[in-house]
């Protein structure tokens, strides 16, 4: 088995004791199978491509994290995440944040692959792969608000934003599209420095 | 840029679209109905122009995609005229469908994502390189960032001019998922013009 593979099944099999461990008991069963609708589609789609896709070993590291952040918000409704409960009390903000951290962790952690599947199968220059992978996790996380909101409005007709991450704030959805640009924007810099040094090498 | 100035001089095409939005955007500069937000409007105007502008000598649009922004321009200077939310047309929409609002604005995220897809597809074929069978996915990405990162502007635009007001502010019309909306507009246009490039095929630029 070579190393690929093993870390490959290592970050498998991280994911999956982890989420058993979080399907006990989470604090709400129906919030905790909306929110894993979203994995299983994520999840599924990625074990169907893998063996076409070819990712890096950093690649997957980087889908792991995402994963297992949500993972553990799902277990919490995200609006009950003890660390983020911590960082209301402790800085007096208004609300729990780890949502939006798990939006700009999205952002900051899945801009990498889809970087590299561009790079590989779009065509698209390496300058024009920064700017793209950037517009697919701002088109992405529109259409997640967008879902976000139907999803909203079926549950919940006429609560609006509060039912679903809200918590009170009426700009949550262009907060948490800001979010996700800004850890895109952040992982791209991060990228371009890290290239163009080893590139000076 | 001798290159470029000579093409735009025998560009003949583009000379007259250039003045028939000049004169339209003079004819609708007098006065607005809000003078700041018609100013607020008009500054995506000039980051539009100033951008086509700069980048000529390097990269030419075709004419069809000069006239597509052009039309959407257009558009947007006579919602700017009337801040959107007071243009005639979509109260005459608000009448006739028995709306609760001024729908004018969703017109032009509809329009933003129906007429600006073929430019993007055309961008992103020349200038980025993007392959056929990736470009109308790539361009619809584009289209739905963009969009996305309209409203976000338009929420931190809103909390600087008008904090007190918060969500009520212009652009919502009392709408809460009004970013949504907006949002789903632009990709409904966006995808309905990918169809139409698909089934009537694009001329190779």
């Amino acid at each position: 088995m070579n190393r690929h593979k093993r870390i490959l099944i290592g970050l498998g099999a991280i994911c999956g004791a982890l989420w058993i461990v979080a399907a006990i008991r989470p604090l709400d069963r129906q919030a905790w199978i909306l929110e894993n609708i979203l994995l299983v589609v994520f999840v599924g789609a990625f074990s169907l491509t893998h063996r076409r896709l070819h990712l890096s070993d950093a690649s997957y590291f980087c889908v792991a994290v995402f994963v297992i952040l949500h993972i553990v918000g799902a277990h919490y409704t995200y609006a009950q995440m003890p660390l983020g409960l911590w960082a209301k009390d402790h800085f007096g903000l208004m609300r729990n944040h780890y949502d939006r951290f798990a939006h700009g962790a999205f952002g900051f952690l899945l801009a990498f692959p889809i970087r590299e599947l561009l790079l590989r199968f779009s065509g698209s220059t390496r300058k024009w792969s920064f700017w793209l992978a950037l517009a697919i996790i701002l088109a992405v996380s529109g259409f997640f608000e967008i879902i976000e909101s139907i999803v909203a409005e079926l549950v919940a007709p006429g609560k609006g934003v509060d039912w679903l991450g809200g918590q009170g704030d009426e700009w949550d959805a262009q907060n948490d599209m800001l979010a996700a640009a800004i850890g895109a924007i952040l992982m791209m810099a991060l990228v371009a420095l890290t290239e163009r040094k080893t590139r000076n090498r | 840029m001798n290159r470029a100035r000579s093409k735009f001089a025998d560009n003949r095409f583009l000379q007259i679209l250039l003045g028939c939005y000049t004169i339209l955007w003079i004819l609708l500069a007098i006065h607005p109905v809000d003078r700041g937000d018609w100013l607020l409007e008009n500054l995506l105007v000039f980051v539009a122009i100033i951008v086509l502008v700069s980048t000529y000598h390097r990269f030419q649009f075709s004419n069809a995609t000069y006239c597509l922004i052009g039309l959407f321009l257009a558009l947007h200077a006579i919602g700017a005229h009337y801040t959107y939310a007071k243009v005639p047309a979509g109260f005459w929409i608000e009448d006739l469908l028995h709306l609760n609002r001024n729908h004018f604005d969703r017109v032009i995220h509809f329009g933003f994502g129906l007429l600006l897809v073929y430019p993007v597809q055309e961008l992103l074929q020349r200038a980025a390189g993007v392959r056929v069978t990736w470009l109308p996915w790539l361009a619809l990405a584009t289209i739905f960032a963009m969009s996305s990162f309209f409203e976000i502007l338009e929420a931190i635009i809103a909390q600087i001019v008008r904090p007190d007001l918060g969500a009520a502010y212009l652009g919502t019309q009392g709408d809460i998922w009004d970013a949504q909306k907006d949002m789903t507009s632009a990709i409904v246009g966006g995808i309905l013009a990918t169809l139409a490039i698909s089934a009537f095929g694009r001329r190779r630029a």
